[in-house]
């Protein structure tokens, strides 16, 4: 016993040091895997509320941008509201009138680009209404998923994301979907797989969200496709893809909530048990 | 000042500015300067062989926290903590050193930090974009971000270190 004191007495800093690793390397296995990463609340208040402070003091230096973003984007909302409202043709809904979507605005109060998995935080949280799963759009384009609530703050995972994969398809094909992901590489470019050969992609083509998906309203812009890479096998291709979201300089989001969420949600439960 | 105070000040501040300001940095998403690694580095020079540990793991912890990595920044400044008594031994060489002061650069020259901030930088880019490639398999993105990014932390390590310098210099005479 004597002997043992000794040595760690002598060897102290050594030991240390491997404890202390050993510890960070356990505190990183609980937040591998995506369901882990999920369950560990890493949107707590406190660290919501240092970023929303970092935030407020950026806005005074960002104020004319963000007015600038505000007008284009009622520019754009007016513009929607006269083709929604077209007389000639008589009223369209712009989501089908099945499902009803609530938009929640927020504030992106920090998000990250560069890092091999990423996330944005958004000032609103449970106590507005904002649950997990729930889709998050810029004016642009889609941004990601909320992945973690606390009582005023969300985590979302953004489309840049190793586990991100968006259903999406052709603006100009209504029938074949593919799969919308992030090579991990550059945050402006996601890829698009499974594109069957018969169909050629143009650059410049616009992608957008499938109907096979209850998180995204269908027909959300995506992004445009930058080139086509052939499959050498001569299967399926796959497409180099532009986010319409530029998220290095995303300010505001809207989160989408779906009021049907929860009846969808047991159906897929009660299939599951069957 | 009262030197636990003045690491509490340089410890909170170090952490607010990484979080806030030096995060923002993000030139094609590749650089990831960290300039925290200062709250280590500039520990006085006879500080214990625990302390080191206890410092760099502690301003891991909340960088973690507030990056959403835990674990990660911990593990590489750990290790960084870990190797600094043999760092400096390598760089001084046969320089002699008053012991119980911090390695600023009025104090140990600017050739001496340099090496020691390149030294440093190295240990804790290596470690955390390793940890942080393993996990989700990307070891040659990673081998790209540690060349992109250390000679931007180097740099910005240096100019905070003339700011401090020059901040301390007022407040002493």
């Amino acid at each position: 016993m004597y002997n043992l004191f000794r040595f760690i007495q002598k060897h102290h800093f050594v030991i240390l040091f491997l404890v202390l690793e050993a510890l960070c390397v356990w505190l990183m296995t609980l937040t591998q895997g995506y369901h882990r990463q999920k369950r560990i609340n890493t949107t707590n208040d406190i660290v919501g509320s240092v970023y929303e402070t970092g935030t407020h003091l950026g806005d005074y230096f960002r104020l004319s941008k963000i007015n600038r973003e505000l007008a284009e984007e009622n520019a754009l909302l007016r513009q929607q509201l006269t083709v929604t409202f077209d007389t000639t043709k008589g009223y369209q809904q712009v989501v089908s009138p099945d499902t009803v979507y609530n938009f929640i605005p927020a504030r992106v109060i920090n998000s990250t680009v560069n890092r091999p998995n990423n996330y944005i935080l958004i000032d609103k949280g449970s106590a507005d209404g904002i649950a997990k799963d729930m889709g998050v759009v810029s004016t642009n384009g889609i941004v990601g998923i909320v992945a973690d609530v606390s009582q005023h703050y969300a985590s979302v995972m953004s489309l840049l994301h190793s586990y991100s994969t968006i259903s999406v398809r052709f603006k100009n094909d209504e029938e074949q979907i593919a799969t919308l992901r992030w090579e991990n590489t550059n945050y402006r470019y996601g890829l698009v797989d499974g594109i069957p050969t018969h169909l050629r992609p143009r650059p410049g083509d616009t992608i957008v969200t499938s109907s096979y998906s209850y998180i995204f309203p269908e027909n959300l812009m995506a992004g445009t496709v930058v080139e086509l890479i052939k499959s050498p096998s001569g299967t399926l291709n796959q497409a180099k893809v532009k986010y319409a979201t530029n998220f290095a300089t995303l300010t505001n989001v809207y989160v989408i909530q779906h009021t049907d969420l929860a009846a969808i949600d047991s159906l897929l439960q009660l299939q599951q048990v069957q | 000042m009262n030197r636990a105070a003045m690491n509490i000040i340089r410890f909170v501040g170090l952490v607010i500015a990484q979080i806030l300001l030096v995060n923002h940095i993000r030139l094609g998403g590749y650089v990831h300067p960290y300039i925290y690694l200062i709250f280590v580095m500039m520990l006085p020079l006879n500080t214990q062989g625990w302390q080191l540990l206890v410092a760099g793991f502690s301003i891991g912890i909340v960088i973690d926290l507030f990056m959403g990595t835990l674990g990660m920044h911990a593990g590489a400044t750990t290790l960084m903590a870990f190797c600094r008594p043999a760092i400096i031994r390598i760089v001084s060489g046969s320089q002699k050193l008053e012991m119980n002061r911090e390695p600023s650069i009025d104090h140990v020259g600017f050739a001496w930090f340099l090496r020691y901030t390149i030294c440093m930088v190295i240990v804790h880019n290596f470690t955390y974009f390793m940890l942080e490639g393993f996990s989700f398999h990307l070891v040659g993105q990673a081998l790209l971000r540690i060349l992109i990014s250390v000679p931007v932390s180097v740099f910005l390590i240096i100019v905070m270190m003339y700011l401090f310098s020059s901040n301390k210099k007022k407040g002493k005479d």
